[in-house]
């Protein structure tokens, strides 16, 4: 089950993210970005981390994505011209790529810690509402207060930086 | 009070001459009068020192300390043996007397007090080296001499060829001062003085060997310069560019004698090495014939007497060379008197010549000019050693000294003839037949001024002979007389006259024309060619590695490579973020994959 | 070996690969924005590693800084296309290439 689960889910989050990288349209990008937050959620739930599945579902495809797609309607971004292939550049994505394929797996393969298996049921882990909120409001206080700071500088910059002269 | 004596003589024409100089300039009269009275009163200084001494005895006057160290002691001392004291008299006798020519001679002359302030300053070097009793005072006052001379010699400082004659005399005599400093600084290391008193008994503890040679010669190079022996005696001819006083007080009777003297001085050293008093000897020699050849192809009347000049020292030199210095004094004390006249007497004919001074621009002389043409001949019977005038007892002297080396013998006497040739061949030409110049149409005697010092120093040329100079320096080194050099050098001197008789008199033009002669053996092309050239091709050679390498490369290459630095590291901003980021990346997966090698992450 | 049950490495290994995607896109693309989109891909892919570790190694800790990049990446892309408006509003494009004026 846990291996159906995790191909089909890791498949379609590649494929998003891919067609994110390659499309030309920035609607298309947006919402296949969209679609690969949601498979994202999906495999925060295979790692029974419910809670956070929901905060990125509502947060990062809810707000942030929307905050994307308004300002791509807002300054009616139009498609990208193609652009002619420069074959260098060609062949450094696809020397990139191979790369990649083949060093990562190895890569990840050297941590001893990678052999552990999945099983549900078996994750030690409280990860519900309550012993994340327990955790975020005792241990990391001062870092949740600090957190909400940072929204208010960034709330009150956004608003410096879209005003518009007084003058026109 | 006598012991300082020199002092007093030594330092009253410096005043002289600094009061000249500082202030006199603008009243010619104040400053003429003080550098005659100076000169007069060291003379009578000197006289009287002459007189209350005793022949052998010598008398040291008190010392100043200048610099003592690690054994090093070289202290300003003057020293009245009797050979300082005859020298001084000689010195301050003969300049005395062209001050008061030099009056007359530059009565005219806007410049005249300048001209007498550095004739006192002059009269102050040269005593410096003869009152000197070690070699590192001589040397200071050796190089004042040099700077009197080169101040002298252009004294017209407008006319290019007197500039470039200076140069050139104080050029060639500082190459000499290199030997002489060397041999100086040689003689404190082998023998731990530089002080004349103690000179004779170190040297005479010493071994001979290279070294000493070395010294020897070192020394030798002073007296080649200032006494203009080969290879050094370019300067000497050129001299002439000076006023007429200027060379007969320098450039026969006083300045280029000092090197003889300074060889007296150091004859202890010498005498160690047979090697340099043989050299000395030759050098010596040679120096007699050579110049008396180019001689007989002059035609400017100061440049003849100039080689004459250079012959008669080079007689000194021989007969130090050989040992004899009493000769060798000898012969330059009746030099300085008869060379002082001839030159005088030249002057006075370029002077009433008005400024003439080719010989055959002269003719008919001996009518317009009596005076003169008298003690011209007066001065030339010296000069060649004619008895019974002084000139042949002092010659003869020196030709005795040869008799034991017939090479320099055959030499010195072939001089001989060739000295009576040009010197006939001079009056002959100059005063003899009719005028053939603008001048010489007009020609008149000389004021009173200039007539009386060249009476007295004729009279003096005739009996210094008799003076006992012999007396003065003692021991060893008296002069003989032996019969054979005697008649041979005498009819080589006589037979000198004929020649010049047969040719030139009664010629309005040279029936002689030998180009390697007047061409003075070609030397100073040689120089030319060879050193002035090769220093030339150096210059040369530092300007372009200067041009290419500095400049070039280093300043202006340091210049490029900073700029070409500068635009290579420009591309590192290229204002693209994306390609900011690449580096980036690139840096991070680097730092991560050198992490994990080192086994950061076990 | 890749086949068997899912490990940690699976999740390692997808978390890579979409690093790498995101990577490509933040350093190929010419839009602005479509720069900005890989650049969450870029989070979304840290998030996924540290939630795959502390659920295998049991630390509940790796969850709470998953919240917190979250909250930092709205911050973050609020800002950035404040910033992108205000560019836009001079520029007329969202060309990356016009936007390098600090070149030399």
């Amino acid at each position: 089950m846990e291996q159906i689960f995790f191909w089909s889910l890791a498949a379609g989050l590649l494929t998003a993210a891919t067609a994110v990288v390659v499309l030309r349209n920035p609607v298309s990008n947006a919402v296949c970005l969209v679609v690969g937050l949601v498979f994202q959620a999906a495999l925060f739930i295979t790692l029974e981390a419910n809670f956070l599945a929901a905060v990125q579902v509502i947060v990062y495809a809810g707000a942030v994505m929307v905050l994307f797609l308004f300002v791509i309607m807002l300054l009616d971004v139009k498609e990208e011209a193609r652009r002619p292939l420069v074959w260098s550049k060609v062949f450094g994505v696809a020397a990139g790529v191979v790369v990649a394929v083949l060093g990562i797996p190895r890569l990840v393969a050297s941590f001893p810690a990678s052999q552990k298996t999945l099983v549900w049921g078996e994750g030690k882990t409280a990860s519900d509402a309550q012993s994340l909120g327990t955790l975020l409001f005792t241990s990391y206080a001062p870092l949740f207060l600090s957190t909400g700071v940072l929204l208010l500088v960034a709330t009150v910059g956004v608003v410096v930086l879209c005003r518009r002269d007084p003058g026109t | 009070m006598i012991a300082y004596a020199p002092y007093l003589i030594l330092l009253l024409p410096l005043l002289s001459a600094v009061m000249t100089r500082l202030f006199l300039h603008p009243f010619p009269r104040v400053a003429v009068t003080s550098s005659v009275v100076a000169c007069l009163l060291s003379f009578v200084g000197s006289l009287f020192l002459l007189a209350s001494g005793t022949p052998s005895g010598g008398m040291a006057a008190p010392m100043i300390p200048w610099i003592e160290f690690a054994g090093f002691k070289a202290n300003f001392g003057l020293v009245a043996d009797p050979l300082a004291r005859m020298m001084s008299a000689l010195v301050t006798g003969v300049a005395f007397l062209v001050h008061i020519y030099s009056i007359g001679y530059l009565a005219k002359d806007p410049s005249r007090s300048r001209f007498f302030g550095e004739l006192s300053l002059f009269v102050f070097s040269m005593l410096g080296i003869v009152f000197a009793d070690n070699l590192v005072t001589m040397f200071i006052f050796w190089e004042l001499v040099g700077l009197s001379s080169y101040l002298l010699i252009g004294f017209w400082f407008d006319r290019p060829a007197a500039g470039a004659a200076a140069n050139k005399a104080f050029l060639v005599n500082r190459i000499g001062d290199f030997g002489f400093i060397l041999g100086i600084l040689g003689t404190w290391s082998l023998f731990g003085t530089i002080g004349f008193a103690d000179l004779p008994s170190r040297a005479s503890a010493a071994a001979a060997g290279w070294a000493v040679t070395a010294v020897g010669l070192g020394l030798f190079c002073g007296c080649l310069g200032k006494s203009a022996q080969f290879p050094l005696h370019v300067w000497l001819p050129d001299s002439m560019e000076g006023p007429t006083p200027v060379s007969s007080l320098l450039h026969a009777a006083t300045m280029v004698v000092a090197g003889v003297y300074m060889l007296i001085r150091v004859l202890p050293v010498l005498e160690l090495s047979q090697v340099t008093m043989t050299t000395i000897a030759w050098v010596g020699g040679l120096m007699t014939l050579l110049p008396a050849l180019i001689a007989c192809q002059q035609n400017d009347i100061k440049r003849i007497l100039a080689y004459s000049t250079l012959s008669e020292i080079a007689y000194m030199v021989m007969a130090v060379g050989l040992g004899v210095t009493g000769p060798a004094m000898y012969h330059l004390m009746t030099h300085a008197f008869f060379k002082c006249l001839l030159f005088l007497a030249s002057g006075s004919v370029i002077h009433g010549c008005h400024e003439e001074q080719d010989i055959w621009k002269m003719g008919g002389l001996r009518k317009r000019m009596p005076f003169t043409y008298m003690v011209t001949w007066i001065g030339t019977i010296a000069l060649c050693g004619i008895p019974p005038v002084s000139g042949f007892w002092s010659k003869d002297e020196i030709f005795t000294a040869t008799a034991s080396h017939p090479g320099l013998a055959a030499v010195s006497m072939l001089a001989g003839f060739f000295t009576s040739f040009f010197m006939l061949r001079m009056i002959l030409v100059a005063f003899g037949g009719n005028p053939r110049g603008e001048g010489a149409k007009h020609a008149h005697e000389g004021p009173p001024v200039m007539v009386v010092p060249m009476l007295i120093l004729a009279v003096l040329s005739i009996f210094s002979g008799l003076f006992p100079v012999q007396t003065f320096l003692g021991g060893d080194h008296q002069g003989h007389h032996a019969s054979w050099t005697l008649w041979v050098s005498l009819v080589l001197a006589l037979a000198g006259f004929v020649p010049a008789y047969y040719w030139y008199a009664g010629a309005s033009q040279d029936p002689l024309s030998i180009p390697l002669l007047r061409g003075k053996f070609y030397v100073d092309e040689f120089y030319q060619r060879f050193f002035v050239a090769g220093q030339d091709g150096l210059a040369r050679l530092a300007d372009a590695f200067e041009g290419w390498v500095v400049r070039g490369f280093i300043v202006r290459g340091s210049g490029v490579m900073v700029r070409a630095a500068g635009q290579g590291l420009r591309l590192v901003q290229c204002g693209q973020v994306q390609i900011y980021a690449a580096v980036f990346i690139v840096g991070a997966v680097l730092l991560l994959g050198w992490l994990l090698r080192v086994g950061a992450f076990k | 070996m890749i086949f068997g049950p899912i490990t940690l490495g699976h999740y390692l290994a997808l978390s890579g690969f979409l690093f790498i995607i995101g990577l490509a896109g933040v350093l190929l693309r010419r839009s602005l924005l479509i720069v900005m989109m890989s650049l969450e891909l870029l989070l979304n892919a840290a998030n996924l590693a540290l939630v795959a570790v502390g659920r295998f190694q049991g630390l509940p800790d790796t969850q709470v800084a998953v919240f917190f990049v979250i909250t930092v990446a709205a911050a973050e892309v609020a800002l950035g296309l404040a910033i992108l408006v205000a560019i836009f509003r001079v520029k007329k494009t969202t060309a990356i290439d016009s936007m390098a004026n600090l070149r030399f």
